[in-house]
């Protein structure tokens, strides 16, 4: 048996002689909610053309739900509800028109077009044309057709692009209700750290189209290791005792960086320093924020 | 089968709310008023008749046909291509086969309500200027053959509309390519092979007027056209299944 949702072997898309993605194995755990990240141009949304089986992969594979995409894609697609990048809506058609061209296919009863509509809060709004609907709308609309045949798995192309603080908020609530209340697993992508890890339970980082860290939110802000900051009366008698006392301490001017010390270690570098009379002005402890962790990791942040 | 139903049903309330529907009557209306008004015609009454119903089906088919089908083609493929439509539509549990199918059928759908409608126009034409003996032996092959001699351009169409995310490329192409019909239907040996005049060809081919293309037996022209439209339906769908979305 199989218990990921989703997982990818070697997973390679190739574009004249490039690859957009290369070597993707991603596992997707039931009912998580899994954060795919990655600066724009990286190859997420490569990827999840190629986990809906609109693209074909160049090299790999794709099981979800255990079932191979490339013979089982009708019967995949049945159980996932999807939002690849924008939300594609018939703009003369009204919200519950639109959701009924959808419903026609998928062949769900009428009432779920009404559930849904209230899931996202469209109800008041279901009358009207599309066309006049703000950004925000229209993304809670294409959420509302990603869940009209009750999917087990939700797959989100950057779901809160382009919408306003509060309109993220709107969508991140709404994204988490879904494992907990409708027991829906649910890949979302997004270039923001931030967006996804107040909601995600896992996060995957791509950059060039590999895939460089996979592994859970608690691990990634674990590995977000902070650093110990002093400011003392003679920095440079002062590194020679921490030097002493076997630690890797940087000086910069008045300031001694030591990169994640145990509290034990940090106890005894201070018993030592006040032993041999220095004054200890500051000791600072300072983290470094997920945001830079995953700046550092995408390789995109110089000052990391 | 059941499936491809909903999907057509589907398709449909996309159309429903367009201007679509409006393109429908206007080559039959144009023709309606044009008929009514035109000059008095020689010749005995189902000489008459023949003759209204040639001249209505000559200015229906050279221009308006060949054009709205090009419309029609591009209009059904014209939401997907706004906004990522084809990736929410082929992420849902459809076959591309079947979608291409239910757009195929789609505009031969909207050709068959403007045959049937201009029929209609002949017909009230006819009885406006008081004939009663209708040739139906000459007209009903030709608005069905002009229907089914729309079908290769239409799939030619629909191929190029796939490829195509511009609304207006393929449509300004196809009435280039419409224009010269007035030219390409006197000849007898490139007429029938040029899609755009096949549906003249066809709808006038068991009439009066034996120049060009027109000479040419039924056969010949529907083996042509059945021909034509299997290399381009197959070649549009090839395509579309191919085609990275």
């Amino acid at each position: 048996m199989n218990e990921w949702v989703i997982e990818t072997k070697g997973l390679s898309k190739k574009y004249k002689g490039r690859y957009a993605v290369s070597g993707l194995n991603l596992r997707i755990a039931k009912g998580d909610i899994y954060g795919f990240l990655g600066p724009n141009g990286a190859g997420k949304t490569t990827t999840i053309r190629m986990l809906l089986g609109l693209i074909k992969p160049s090299s790999g594979s794709v099981h979800i739900f255990g079932k191979a995409m490339q013979k089982e894609r009708l019967a995949i697609l049945r159980k996932i509800g999807s939002l690849v990048e924008y939300p594609s809506y018939y703009g003369h058609l009204t919200a519950a028109d639109n959701l009924e061209a959808i419903r026609r296919i998928i062949d769900a009863p009428k009432t779920r077009i009404s559930e849904v509509l209230d899931i996202v809060g469209l109800t008041k709004e279901a009358r009207r044309p599309v066309k006049g609907y703000s950004l925000g709308m229209k993304q809670r609309l294409g959420i509302a057709s990603a869940l009209l045949g009750n999917p087990e798995l939700l797959i989100l192309d950057e779901p809160t692009n382009g919408l306003d603080p509060s309109g993220i908020l709107e969508i991140r609530e709404l994204i988490k209700r879904m494992p907990r209340e409708h027991g829906i697993t649910v890949l979302i992508s997004s270039h923001l750290l931030s967006e996804v890890e107040q909601m995600a339970g896992t996060v995957g980082i791509v950059r060039q189209g590999e895939l460089v860290f996979q592994d859970t939110i608690q691990n990634l802000q674990q590995q977000a290791q902070s650093s110990i900051v002093l400011r003392v009366s003679d920095p440079q008698a002062a590194l020679l005792t921490l030097y002493e006392q076997g630690l890797d301490a940087v000086r910069e001017g008045s300031l001694i960086t030591l990169e994640g010390i145990s509290d034990a270690a940090a106890a005894q570098m201070v018993n030592n320093l006040v032993t041999r009379k220095h004054e200890v002005y500051r000791i600072e402890e300072k983290r470094k924020s997920l945001e830079d962790l995953f700046l550092q990791i995408v390789g995109e942040g110089g000052h990391a | 089968m059941a499936a491809f139903m909903r999907l057509l049903a589907s398709e449909r309330l996309k159309l429903s709310r367009s201007f679509i529907w409006l393109l429908v009557p206007i080559s039959p209306l144009l023709n309606l008023v044009l008929g009514v008004l035109s000059n008095e015609i020689e010749g005995t009454p189902a000489e008459q008749y023949e003759v209204l119903y040639s001249s209505m089906a000559l200015f229906h088919a050279v221009l308006l046909l060949p054009i709205l089908t090009g419309v029609f083609a591009a209009f059904v493929c014209r939401y997907e291509h706004a906004g990522g439509g084809w990736k929410q539509l082929l992420a849902l549990p459809i076959s591309r086969k079947s979608l291409y199918f239910a757009k195929f059928w789609l505009v031969s759908e909207l050709l068959i309500g403007v045959q049937l409608l201009f029929l209609a126009a002949v017909l009230i034409t006819g009885a406006v200027r008081g004939l009663h003996e209708i040739p139906w032996n000459l007209m009903l092959p030709g608005v069905l053959g002009g229907w089914l001699a729309c079908l290769p351009l239409a799939a030619l169409q629909l191929w190029a509309s796939i490829g195509w995310s511009s609304f207006a490329a393929p449509l300004t192409i196809n009435v280039m390519l419409t224009l010269p019909n007035m030219l390409v239907i006197n000849s007898a040996e490139y007429g029938p092979f040029y899609p755009w005049a096949q549906p003249t060809i066809a709808m006038l081919a068991l009439g009066s007027e034996n120049y060009g293309a027109f000479t040419m037996p039924t056969m010949n022209l529907f083996m042509t056209i059945i021909g034509s439209f299997l290399v381009f339906f197959i070649g549009g769908l090839l395509y579309f299944r191919a085609k990275e979305i």
